[in-house]
């Protein structure tokens, strides 16, 4: 088993490789950047037809609203990043690319899914969602001592590999039926049931949407916890699941790996 | 040390009709086929062996160097390599091993090819010494000294094979598996990395295991040859016994000053070619001296060779199953 640092280290030569690759398009790096940051004003209407109307969801005030679609839209950021090579590895089964890779002593799933890093992607999303959270955490007058900073960056990591690990589960159907662009359609569209806060949906939706499909875990718990709005059991949840679906899919990928029969040459 | 022993590799697939119809038919219903792509291959290869891994399209030998790579299960059988079994994909075996495909790249495309040889470095975990001495060699080896930091894209295809192999070697395995590591490469190109590939072998002792449509690369490289034919091996053994076991025979190309008809170079043995000036001639070795005595005495002789029948036509006799498997 590899250490931590070798993972680290091999993470940095991914990213400098992505940011050259990148940088020898400037063109397309700016094309990239302009088309996801017209998606992220989209996304911005909302809080902005929110904030004009004065509307309030529940206990959500509008500078509330802010600060979770920020979370939203800094974890599309951070998603955006390695969601390239989810796409491209379906075509890579297909083409039987995983040949070359497999025979590499290192973890065929790190390999796959971060070598391809997207950052025209990326940074709009992250730096117009972290204006957002800082924006909206001071105008809603959010605790920002130590322990309230923490815990929210703390559930956003567990967003993250949360995110990672569900989102990474359609893909793997690929392994055995190949061509599966309405599963992942029907899969990025559930991504974007996180652009308003969970509140909006009713009682069973954000149930199953907290529990069964924790997509809302992904960019509501970290709002939540500063709001003082996570109880013991949600707290344990929040920090569980990003475990426990990081499990499945490292178990379901290693299952879907027997069923990789390449490509004929 | 390769040990195989009775591998097999089926795949399973469905059958469709043409047209509307039949893809109609195959949203309800799919008959379901088995193909047997290698059918209880053995055999073995020692150290510093470098064997041709032959046969026709479709035969089977992409599939078995991908179960002996790790990269595929397979369905049946067992394959040892130095105590490991590939498809446990073990770290240890996969520093052991490299295997490069004609058809497949894994340099960054965009990046010159000293990237990618450095991102085998970080995941090999090749110390910083090592590395640059085996960079520094195998590209003077490669003659590609020149070419390490232009983008891959740049780069020819002869170039970007060559680049292909350097990258493959970075961690120095004991064990190479090379898929038509020459297929689309110029004449030149494939001397070069022919060249290469002898010299590295004879070097390092690298155990190698070669496929190619192309027998000069057989003929260059290896004593040894395995052939298999619709997933059954057919033949494992020195490539210069080949014509031995299709039963010896030799050509025997004669030089006439006058016209020849072709009834009358029937009578000596095959006739393979003909022409005014002469002709050529199939013969069983032990028949060649009597047959060469009587065109001597009974036709107007100018010149005469006996050559063996090239290896390329020997092999495609396996391949089209005019022997019985050996």
């Amino acid at each position: 088993m590899r250490g931590l640092g070798y993972y680290c280290r091999l993470m940095g030569v991914f990213v400098k490789y992505s940011l050259m690759s990148a940088l020898e398009y400037r063109a397309n790096f700016i094309a990239g950047m302009t088309v996801e940051m017209g998606w992220m004003i989209i996304k911005l209407l909302y809080v902005a037809i929110i904030y004009k109307a004065g509307t309030s969801i529940g206990i959500l005030t509008p500078d509330h609203i802010l600060l979770f679609v920020g979370t939203y839209i800094f974890m599309t950021g951070i998603f955006m990043l390695y969601f390239g090579n989810f796409n491209a590895l379906p075509g890579m089964i297909q083409q039987g690319e995983l040949d070359l890779y497999i025979v590499k002593p290192v973890s065929l799933q790190f390999l796959v899914t971060m070598r391809r890093l997207e950052f025209a992607y990326m940074l709009p999303n992250l730096v117009a969602g972290t204006v957002m959270i800082v924006t909206g955490w001071r105008l809603a007058g959010l605790p920002a001592d130590p322990f309230f900073v923490a815990g929210f960056l703390f559930f956003l990591v567990c967003g993250c590999l949360l995110s990672y690990s569900l989102f990474l589960l359609p893909y793997l159907l690929a392994f055995w039926i190949v061509s599966l662009g309405g599963i992942v359609d029907i899969a990025n569209a559930m991504w974007d049931f996180n652009n308003m806060p969970s509140m909006i949906y009713g009682k069973w939706g954000r149930r199953i949407g907290t529990y069964v499909l924790p997509i809302f875990v992904i960019t509501n718990f970290p709002g939540l916890f500063l709001m003082g709005e996570l109880g013991l059991g949600a707290c344990l949840w929040g920090a569980g699941a990003p475990v426990l679906f990081f499990i499945i899919s490292r178990r379901l990928w290693k299952m879907a790996l027997k069923k990789y029969s390449s490509a004929s040459s | 040390m390769i040990a195989v022993e009775h591998l097999r590799k089926e795949f399973s697939y469905y059958k469709k009709a043409t047209g509307i119809k039949g893809s109609l038919q195959n949203v309800f219903h799919r008959e379901t086929l088995t193909k047997e792509a290698v059918r209880d291959i053995s055999f073995s290869v020692e150290k510093g062996e470098m064997i041709g891994f032959l046969g026709p399209n479709g035969a089977g030998k992409t599939t078995t160097l991908k179960m002996l790579s790790g990269i595929l299960y397979p369905t049946g059988g067992k394959v040892e390599i130095d105590g490991f079994i590939p498809w446990e994909r073990k770290n240890e075996f996969k520093r052991r091993i490299s295997i490069v495909m004609g058809q497949k790249n894994q340099l960054w495309w965009d990046l010159p090819a000293s990237d990618s040889f450095y991102l085998n470095k970080c995941i090999f975990g090749v110390d910083d010494g090592t590395y640059r001495d085996v960079v520094t060699e195998l590209a003077e080896l490669l003659d590609v000294r020149e070419l390490l930091n232009v983008q891959v894209r740049r780069l020819s295809l002869g170039e970007r094979m060559k680049m292909e192999l350097l990258a493959a070697l970075i961690h120095q395995p004991d064990i190479l598996f090379l898929d038509e590591p020459t297929i689309g490469l110029d004449i030149l190109s494939q001397k070069k990395i022919r060249e290469f590939l002898r010299i590295y072998n004879q070097q390092r002792k690298t155990t190698v295991i070669i496929t190619s449509h192309y027998m000069a690369d057989i003929e260059a490289l290896c004593r040894r040859a395995v052939i298999i034919n619709q997933g059954q091996l057919v033949y494992d053994g020195q490539l210069g016994d080949i014509n031995r076991v299709l039963g010896e025979r030799k050509l025997l190309s004669v030089k006439t000053s006058g016209e020849v008809n072709e009834k009358q170079w029937e009578n000596f043995g095959r006739v393979r070619e003909i022409s005014a000036a002469g002709a050529v001639l199939e013969v069983p070795q032990e028949k060649v001296k009597a047959v060469l005595g009587a065109i001597l005495s009974g036709l107007p002789v100018e010149d005469f060779t006996v050559t063996e029948i090239p290896i390329e036509e020997s092999i495609a006799r396996f391949y089209q199953k005019e022997v019985a498997t050996i």
